[in-house]
């Protein structure tokens, strides 16, 4: 926590030339509000495929997640702030991580951990997803196939900064994102933009 | 390559099931015997009983398709002998003219059931006498077709929005398990907004 | 080990028979159990597992009807991580597919990748060097302990112990350190090439792999300390999930799933690669086939497997590690940039491919979950027109219904995880 002179000033060490008495508290209630909600974040694991082995091995000895507040990893989905998703989505488990996602109640945020999470990576093929964010809002994309632990955690931690930017006054945060007549929660033209190919795949798939 | 000398069973096979061998040839080593359809169930069953031959293990069944659209699917059984150590590739051709189906060999090894409904998902070939012949990897009702025939583009038939949609409005239940939680014979039982999700959905109640 | 710990073994332990081998508590209670469920037979219930839960090992889903707490039926579900890897591998190079298995079986996957690259080098008729052979077999080997440690951390996990997971992960990250500092990977290595390996081991890699090797037979001792002996374990994986030999073999179950069974089928002693047949080693054989001896086989396979690397490390020959072979190879840079040949070389390769020649394929390793095979049918062009991997836990988790019947619910999670499954493999 950064303590910034003036927003808040807390009975401590930190504090101590700012304030005489150590039983009182000054601060925008936003900071507060989200001090405490990025320093326990309660990850709801969503673990399909190889990306999964590398959040294990962030979770375990050697890089342990609990520095972050985050080692209390739920596996149900309404006691949980953060959707970690890590791992290739196919069509076939879409509709189960939009309802985990539809489950978790607000406040809530989504991280992609690794390339096929966040577009597909290199899986352009019939059965999967190009990107989770055709199916729910997604607020931070780690890239690597798999990220290291070192880059899953700093994913986790521009989650907090993240979350340290938000205002409990702004009404459209926490909006539920309801799906339209279709069943769809983006546009058709906006889902097709971004299963786009890109990069090498391009190449690699359409030569043959 | 071709040069090693083909299994004995080649040999056996065509001495005692004559016209039923379509063909032998030795690729990389292994043998590979191609024999009528019509009778695959039986000289499986040969192979595996007869002691001489003790094919024993199932190591795989798998499909074929080439990209020469006038030959023949092949349905590949790959067997191997425990106690002999022995390796054989047992081959069916399935003209695409006539209806894709050969006879399962489930009854001979349990392990084959997976692996055959895995072919017919992905092959679209049906495998007569299968207890319980269903797409496994692919769900129930996915409309696109047989992902791994030669037909099928890599990217799917429908565009990337259309699969999105008709992913999401497959609720998980519908996708396949409603029969086999025997929800079929207690659906009248069921309360009423159960009933109609299920109906819905594409349920028993539907059917 | 410190006295201490042995003290509280004494307690809990049911003693140890003249090899030091854990004697075997009899049983009873499962039978009783099972034996009482029918007088409070009413209804049966239905829930469903899966495909995210934390005990299914990746997103397989079980539907399972329950008699009171006992299993009648289970009905697992799979294909919720298909994602088309052998559509893939017919628009891709034989070189380009490797990147591929690092994903299917992705908690070993340096023998996926020797696996493909040894079924690539059968179809083209490639004959690899010395070095490049035991360099192989030194990857399948420490794939081989990565993956039983997940495993054995996992399973203790399913069944109420966390410490196994943090112990058996400290090794587990030496391997990866071993591994980035090879290829620069953790997890994805890529590390064969067709023809041999995409790099050979930096300066000191093997002191650095000895030393690690020395580590590892101390985490195994603790591992087994904490459960070899545990009442608790004993109790929960004795006589659960018991699969004849002759059930085994007709289920084509394969790996320790098949040896825990009584049958000594190895890929590696019975279709010998990589001069597996010139290493001294055993094969471990349970004769209960029950989830207590999968542990127990596994257990003792990391324990050769140090035993093999040892071997390897040994014998280990100085050279070239890839092949001399100029369709397959790509010159070295600094030749592809001054030589025409070379260049022509390079670019032929990296535009075009290796083509293989008509014909087709099977070979199979013994992969640290059961027969790995690789099926390539060719029709003379760069791309397979069919590549098929025959996935050992895929053919294993066919057997849980028919190894969890009867059993209580909570003992089904120990039978799951007695199959050591991968999703990543199974769905493809
Ligand atoms: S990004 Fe790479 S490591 Fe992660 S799930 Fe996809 S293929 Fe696996």
């Amino acid at each position: 926590m950064d303590v910034k002179p003036g927003a808040v000033a807390a009975g401590g060490d930190a504090a101590a030339g700012l304030i005489s008495s150590p039983n009182w508290i000054t601060s925008r209630l936003d900071d507060l509000v989200n001090w405490s909600r990025a320093n326990s974040l309660w990850p709801m694991p969503f673990f399909p495929a190889c990306c999964a082995i590398e959040f294990m091995a962030t979770a375990a000895s050697r890089y342990d997640i609990s520095r972050f507040g985050m080692e209390r990893l739920g596996y149900t989905p309404r006691q949980a702030d953060v959707l970690i998703c890590a791992g290739r989505v196919p069509f076939k488990l879409a509709p189960m991580l939009r309802r985990i996602w539809d489950q978790m109640p607000q406040p809530k945020w989504c991280i992609s951990v690794g390339a096929c999470a966040s577009s597909g990576g290199i899986f352009d093929t019939y059965a999967m997803v190009q990107g989770i964010d055709a199916i729910i809002p997604v607020d931070v994309y780690i890239p690597g196939c798999p990220p290291r632990p070192e880059g899953i955690l700093y994913g986790i931690m521009l989650l907090q900064k993240k979350i340290k930017g938000e205002s409990i006054l702004d009404p459209t945060l926490r909006v539920e994102q309801l799906p339209d007549e279709r069943g769809m929660f983006l546009r058709p033209a906006a889902v097709d933009e971004l299963s786009e190919p890109f990069g090498n795949s391009v190449h690699q798939t359409r030569s043959a | 390559m071709n040069g090693a000398s083909p299994n004995p069973s080649a040999a056996a096979l065509q001495a005692r099931f004559g016209g039923a061998i379509v063909g032998a040839s030795v690729s990389c080593g292994d043998t590979i015997v191609v024999v009528a359809r019509e009778r695959a169930h039986e000289i499986l069953r040969w192979l595996k009983e007869t002691p001489g031959e003790a094919y024993d293990y199932l190591v795989d069944v798998t499909a074929v398709e080439y990209r020469d659209r006038e030959r023949p699917l092949e349905v590949v059984y790959q067997l191997w002998s425990l106690p002999r150590r022995v390796f054989l590739r047992l081959k069916v051709e399935l003209p695409k003219q006539e209806p894709l189906a050969v006879d399962s060999v489930v009854d001979l090894w349990r392990g084959a059931d997976w692996l055959e409904r895995e072919v017919y998902d992905m092959f679209g070939i049906a495998f007569r006498g299968h207890p319980d012949l269903r797409r496994i990897l692919m769900w129930d009702g996915y409309a696109e077709g047989h992902p791994l025939r030669k037909d099928f583009p890599l990217r799917g038939r429908f565009s990337r929005a259309e699969q999105v949609r008709q992913a999401l409005t497959k609720t998980p239940e519908a996708h396949h398990s409603v029969e086999e939680l025997a929800v079929a014979e207690a659906f009248q039982q069921l309360s009423n907004d159960a009933r109609q999700k299920l109906e819905r959905a594409g349920g028993p109640g539907g059917a | 080990m410190g006295e201490k710990r042995t003290l509280e073994l004494e307690l809990a332990t049911p003693g140890v028979d003249a090899e030091g081998r854990p004697i075997r508590v009899p049983l009873g209670v499962a039978e009783g159990r099972r034996a009482a469920a029918p007088d409070l037979r009413s209804e049966l219930m239905l829930i469903n597992i899966g495909p995210q839960h934390p005990a299914t090992h990746g997103v397989l889903r079980l539907v399972v009807e329950l008699d009171g707490e006992v299993v009648s039926r289970v009905i697992p579900h799979i294909g919720y991580l298909h994602s088309g890897f052998e559509k893939l591998g017919e628009y891709r190079h034989y070189n380009q597919i490797i990147p591929l298995t690092d994903r299917t079986d992705y908690l070993a996957a340096p023998s996926n990748n020797v696996a493909l690259a040894l079924a690539a080098e059968k179809l083209m008729g490639i004959t690899i060097t010395p070095r490049c052979t035991v360099l192989r077999v030194i990857a399948c080997e420490m794939s081989r302990i990565m993956s039983h440690l997940v495993w054995a951390g996992t399973t203790a996990i399913d069944l109420g112990a966390f410490t196994v997971f943090l112990w058996a992960w400290q090794p587990r990250e030496g391997i990866y350190d071993l591994l980035e500092e090879w290829c620069g990977a953790r997890l994805t290595t890529s590390l064969t090439r067709v023809g041999g390996m995409m790099a050979d081991v930096p300066e000191g890699w093997t002191a650095r792999l000895r030393t690690w090797l020395q580590g590892l037979p101390k985490t195994l001792d603790e591992v087994d300390t904490m459960l070899a002996r545990n009442g608790i374990w004993l109790g929960r994986t004795q006589d659960i999930g018991v699969v004849s030999a002759e059930e085994a073999v007709n289920r084509s179950l394969s790996g320790p799933m098949l040896r825990a069974s009584g049958v000594a089928y190895d890929v590696r002693k019975d279709r010998p690669y990589l001069g597996y047949e010139t290493y001294d080693f055993e094969v471990p054989i349970g004769e209960h086939g029950d989830v207590y001896d999968r542990y127990l086989v596994r257990m003792e396979e990391m324990r050769q497997s140090v035993k093999i690397l040892h071997q390897a490390l040994d014998r280990l020959p100085e050279g070239p590690v890839n092949a001399e072979d100029p369709r397959v190879i790509l010159p070295p840079k600094h030749r592809a940039m001054s030589d025409m040949e070379a260049m022509i070389y390079h670019f032929k390769q990296v535009m075009e491919g290796v083509s293989a020649p008509v014909g087709e394929a099977y070979m199979a390793v013994e992969s640290p979950k059961g027969e790995l095979g690789n099926y390539f049918v060719s029709d003379g062009t760069a791309k397979p027109v069919r590549w098929r991997i025959r996935p050992p836990s895929f053919i294993n988790l066919q057997a849980l219904p028919f190894m969890a019947q009867g059993h209580l619910l909570s003992d089904l999670i120990a039978i799951n995880a007695s199959v050591d499954i991968v999703m990543g493999e199974i769905d493809r």
